[in-house]
């Protein structure tokens, strides 16, 4: 429900990068309207806040057009993750991710989350086609549903495993560990906001990886201000009281 | 689609600055309260008075009033004009210099012999961090110089207080605090001056495209980004809405909460904070200047002035929700919270969130709807009003005005289409259904509960009888008729029930199962109008009734007798006698109800149970005289009989005797009365020589000594044997019988006494397991009763013991002896002993223990 976005301040940040036409926007309506619509190329960027448990999580849609390019840093400050988005179809996509978007996740916080993902996986794969579900259906979970009525088959330009690499130079290139690190196969997915497919499952696992970001912002911002809103957390001592 | 938030009204007319002057232009506005200052470009200072008034039509207008005008002395324009009120000075940028001027007599006033020179650009710090309100914070940048100089302006005196190097040359700026955002030549950034730390924010070209870089509140920005954006930053550089969209060449930028206006060469463009949407654009041609002062967003062309006015929030709420923009009409409601006292924002909120419910309920999106009406705690009856005849005529309730929606009524809002009706008829039921559940105490209970059931009514919902037979509030004068029109007579019955109308909803149901009226709510609505009755206290009603029903079935019928709850107390207590004496011409059913009294109720009244025997035995008798019974429905029938003679121990057995003793088929029943009577040599004879049935026999002895004792029960059965033992009967005696008699029941029996009986010639075997039996059940008594004679006799030692125990050993008595309580010597043999055997005078003792009880009394 919209109401939820009307007033709520986030608790934490989820920036959707990647060039123009990858499908940022298309699958964060995906996720939030359960639709697949017609979209404009996004002027600027946009965002929508989810309501998860008792956090808001603020998602931003980043504009892919060279012309906005610079204002990608900004909405990546203090971001909790990022979503480095491509297009299976499309190898250049996959290139731009390193090229030009990689710096631009510099302003993210220190232990931000990175997701790789290579939309419109149904093109390219008949397996993963579900119905169009272009109608009015309030909220159908995702369609896993083999139906291979897809005309054309493009050529899928980029595998699994150059998605993988692309994991492993992001985490060399933030200095990160990789065996420190949440494992590429957990992080590399491949979806398709035309269906559905993957959709869920790529944003809810990447807001059970933020909470821990969200406890440790709270139990910051709670040494300096007393939210009198929010629910007193209850800290239990380790070592417990009379021990 | 667009709202309209401000109205674009002219505040100073182009012939108030320049009269016939071509070439003058307007540079730069300040507005300050009511006074409104405009630097021209030939280098004069015009000083307005600007009062604000409504016209006629209610729109709102201004009047300027010329002041003064004063001539800088130079050939250049005044840039800027920004007014330090608390000081009553204005800060002028003209020829790159700053200058100070009085706000009323535009006259220059030294600064202390510190001027500033090559200045580009300034402000002032709308969030002041020094504290004191007679000093005017400002940032200033200059020509050629990487820097911003931090300064601070008295009434007499200005103070460079810092100077903070930048990587660039600073073209645009703003304050807020200790942060500086800048636009630098190529890129927007913010500088904290007290600290130095700088943050980055985004690259923009200033050659190419002027910047903007507005302040909008705490810590807040407003920037032009590359692409004709506006962009928000906070003081961390981060954005926290999304950017809105303007167009390429933009030109200048406020905030009039919640919106951004944004002025271009052909219009003024006015988008939403809070969603981005552009909700208003007005053509405004050579736009120069666009500014924001204490709310007031002044716009100005080369040549005039004019204001922005924001309409009323209210109305552009109203206006939203008049285009069914309703979620763009309640974020602005949220957003108008902060500007609105508290006790009126939530009235208003209130009824916003109503409005927003009726549209999407004319919508038919009921979910949303819902949620709105629920949470804008809406009247029901609003919505029960749009149902015609659905509210009670007996309502007092009118609509709320101005009116929470445009719908006149239900027919309007669906112009007829059926399945539309249904649909909304089916929300009203959930939506009553829920409302009923959570606030049962809202006071319109009567209205609810009356609409719902008319609404069941109607469409057939099962939930009818469910609202009826629960606690309701339903107005028997609205819904009696409305329930007759739609047929349902049994749930109008069940109406009159809940208000106390019994009567009247008897007759009703009366009507359904004879067949007058047409209603199939219950197939079984004979067995629930005798059950109703049943548990019907008032006893009229049931007398009423009762004809009817048992003419119907006598067998259900009577139940409205026998499946009385007990335990009334007097009130609605039937008199047992006088249901007897009602049912005399309903056999069937008195029978039943005797039984229920005799059997059920176990009643222990003569009369009853004489009452039930003889219409058994009537039954009976009734049955054998017809030819064509059947052997099963005789035997049920003296089935009944024999058991109630076998087992009641009222009835007159002398009435029934006469009854019976002519039948000779009766035999049975006939010795069972004997017994009764005690005449057992009766009996046995009809049983033993008439019936020859020596099982029945048996029983019969069995029966008729129970709760006997033993000596009553070894005679009926010494009876029996000399029964069977009789020579003088024809066919002589019974040995067989005898026989098994007496093998059967040995230990009845006294031996000795059936050995002189016995028959000399009688072999040993035959009587073998009578002889066990009697030699068995004798050495167990005799066993028996040693062992009792054994336990008694432990017992009694046992006794013996304790007593001697008790006793102790000799107390010995002596003249010599002392007491033990007195200490006197003991004259008598006489004494008591305390325990442990102490002898002691007897009226010691006495005194001792009256001390003693005496002394308990007082502690
Ligand atoms: N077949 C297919 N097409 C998709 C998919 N996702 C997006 N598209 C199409 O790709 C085009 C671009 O989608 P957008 O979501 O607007 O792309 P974007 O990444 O937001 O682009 P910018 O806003 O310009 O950065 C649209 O025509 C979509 O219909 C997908 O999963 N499958
Ligand atoms: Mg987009």
């Amino acid at each position: 429900m919209p109401q939820a976005t009307r007033t709520k301040k986030p608790d934490v940040k989820v920036v959707i990068l990647g060039d123009m036409n990858v499908g940022k926007t298309s699958l964060l309506h995906r996720y939030t309207e359960r639709k697949f619509k017609d979209t404009i190329s996004t002027v600027g960027g946009a965002f929508f806040m989810k309501q998860w448990g008792p956090y808001n999580i603020s998602i931003w849609d980043t504009a892919g057009r060279e012309q906005f390019h610079g204002l990608g840093s900004m909405y990546c400050r203090g971001a909790a993750a990022v979503i480095l988005t491509y297009d299976v179809t499309n190898w250049q996509s996959l290139a731009e991710l390193e090229n030009r978007f990689l710096s631009l996740t510099d302003t993210a916080n220190a232990d931000c989350i990175f997701a790789i993902v290579g939309n419109k996986a149904d093109l390219t794969d008949t397996r993963i086609q579900g119905p169009d579900t272009d109608g009015e259906q309030v909220d159908e979970r995702q369609p896993v549903v083999t139906c291979p009525t897809s005309p054309a088959i493009l050529h899928k330009q980029v595998s699994r495993e150059d998605a993988i690499a692309l994991y492993s130079h992001v985490l060399r290139y933030k200095g990160l560990e990789e065996k420190a690190c949440l494992p590429a196969d957990k992080m590399c997915f491949e979806t398709s906001a035309k269906t559905g497919y993957n959709v869920d499952s790529l944003f809810e696992s990447l807001f059970d990886l933020v909470l821990p970001s969200i406890l440790k912002k709270r139990s910051e911002g709670e040494s300096s201000t007393v939210d009198l809103e929010s629910p007193m957390e209850v800290k239990t001592n380790k070592a417990g009281c009379c021990s | 689609m667009s709202v309209k938030a401000f109205e674009l009204v002219p505040a100073v007319e182009r012939e108030q600055v320049m009269g016939d002057k071509v070439r003058i232009n307007i540079e730069c506005i300040e507005c300050c309260g009511k006074h409104l200052y405009l630097g021209t470009n030939d280098c004069f200072i015009h000083h307005f008075l600007l009062e604000e008034h409504t016209t006629a039509k209610g729109m709102p207008a201004y009047n300027a009033q010329k002041l003064l005008h004063k001539f800088l002395g130079l050939k250049k324009p005044v840039l800027e004009l920004k007014a330090a009120s608390a000081l009553e000075r204005l800060i002028v940028l003209c020829d790159s210099t700053i200058t100070v001027v009085d706000m009323v007599t535009l006259e220059p006033v030294p600064t202390g012999g510190n001027k500033l020179k090559g200045v580009t650009a300034f402000c002032i710090n709308e969030n002041p961090v020094t504290g004191d309100p007679f000093c005017v914070e400002m940032a200033v940048v200059s020509a050629r110089k990487r820097a911003v100089q931090i300064c601070l302006v008295y009434e007499d005196r200005l103070q460079v207080l810092k100077e903070v190097t930048t990587p660039e040359q600073p073209c645009a700026l703003s304050l807020d605090g200790y942060f500086i955002c800048l636009a630098l030549s190529t890129q927007y950034m913010i500088l904290n001056y007290s600290t130095a730390a700088s943050q980055d924010l985004f690259p923009y070209d200033c050659e190419e495209r002027k910047p903007i870089v507005k302040r909008i509140g705490r810590e807040e920005f407003l920037l032009a980004a590359p692409g004709g954006l506006g962009m928000f930053a906070n003081a961390e550089g981060i954005s926290q809405r999304a950017p809105v969209s303007w167009s390429e060449n933009v030109i200048a930028a406020s905030v009039c909460f919640p919106y951004v206006v944004a002025l271009d060469e052909g219009f003024v463009t006015v988008h939403s904070m809070l969603d981005q949407q552009l909700k208003q654009t007005l053509p405004f041609r050579d736009g120069h200047l666009l500014q924001d002062f204490e709310g007031k967003v002044v716009l100005a062309s080369t040549k005039a002035v004019y204001i922005l006015v924001p309409l009323p929030l209210e109305r552009q709420i109203q206006d939203l929700l008049a285009s069914h923009r309703v979620e763009e009409a309640l974020t602005l409601t949220e957003a108008a919270q902060r500007n609105i006292p508290k006790e009126k924002y939530q009235i208003l909120y209130k009824r916003i969130l109503q409005q927003a419910g009726f549209i999407q309920f004319g919508q038919l999106k009921f979910l949303e709807a819902k949620e709105h009406f629920r949470k804008g705690l809406l009247d029901v009856r609003e919505l029960i009003s749009l149902y015609p005849l659905l509210l009670p005529s007996s309502s007092t309730f009118t609509r709320c005005h101005p009116p929470l929606h445009e719908f006149a009524d239900l027919n309007h809002l669906t112009q007829g289409d059926k399945e539309k009706v249904q649909r909304f008829k089916r929300f009203l039921i959930s939506y009553l259904h829920e409302v009923r559940s959570v606030e049962s105490a809202n006071g319109f209970r009567e209205d609810v509960d009356t609409a719902l059931l008319k609404l069941y009514a109607e469409t057939g919902h099962d939930s009818l009888l469910d609202l009826l037979a629960s606690d309701n509030a339903c107005l028997l004068t609205d819904c009696a008729p409305w329930l007759e029109k739609h047929l349902k007579y049994f749930a109008l019955g069940l109406l009159y029930h809940y208000n106390g109308q019994d009567s009247a909803a008897l007759q009703m149901w009366v009507k359904i199962v004879k067949g007058d009226l047409q209603d199939s709510t219950r197939p079984d609505l004979f067995e629930y109008v005798v059950d109703f009755l049943s548990f019907c206290s008032n006893l009229d009603l049931v007398w009423r009734h009762a004809d009817w029903l048992l003419q119907k079935d006598q067998k259900i019928g009577v139940q409205i007798f026998t499946k009385r709850p007990d335990s009334e107390g007097k009130r609605g207590q039937l008199n047992p006698d006088d249901v007897i004496g009602y049912l005399q011409k309903h056999n069937k059913a008195l029978v039943l109800y005797l039984e229920h009294l005799v059997l059920e109720k176990r009643l222990k009244k003569e009369k009853y149970h004489t009452h039930l025997a003889v219409l058994y035995a009537d039954r009976v008798l009734g049955l054998m005289s017809r030819p064509t019974v059947t052997e099963e429905q005789l035997s049920a029938a003296r089935q009944k009989l024999q058991q109630l003679l076998k087992e009641s121990n009222l009835y007159r057995v002398q009435l029934l005797s006469n009854k019976l003793q002519d039948s000779e088929l009766l035999l049975p029943e006939r010795a069972t009365l004997h017994g009764k009577l005690e005449e057992h040599d009766k009996a046995l004879h009809i049983l033993v020589h008439q019936l020859k049935d020596s099982p029945a026999a048996e029983e019969y002895c069995s029966w008729a000594s129970v709760n006997q004792d033993q000596a009553y029960r070894q005679n009926l059965f010494h009876q029996l044997l000399s029964v069977y033992l009789d020579p003088d009967v024809p066919g002589g005696p019974q040995t067989v019988a005898a026989v098994d008699l007496l093998n059967r029941h040995a230990n009845v029996f006294d031996a000795v006494r059936v050995l002189d009986l016995l028959p000399e010639e009688w072999s040993l075997p035959l009587l073998r397991p009578f002889l066990c039996g009697a030699l068995r059940s004798s050495v167990h008594a005799r066993c028996t009763s040693r062992v009792a004679v054994g336990l008694a006799r432990a017992e009694n030692l046992q006794l013996k013991h304790d007593r001697l125990k008790y006793r102790g050993g000799p107390i010995l008595v002596s003249e010599k002896k002392g007491c033990q309580l007195c200490h006197n010597t003991f004259s008598e043999p006489d004494c008591a002993c305390l325990p442990g055997g102490k002898p002691v005078h007897i009226h010691c003792v006495t005194k001792k223990a009256l001390i003693s009880s005496i002394s308990e009394l007082f502690t």
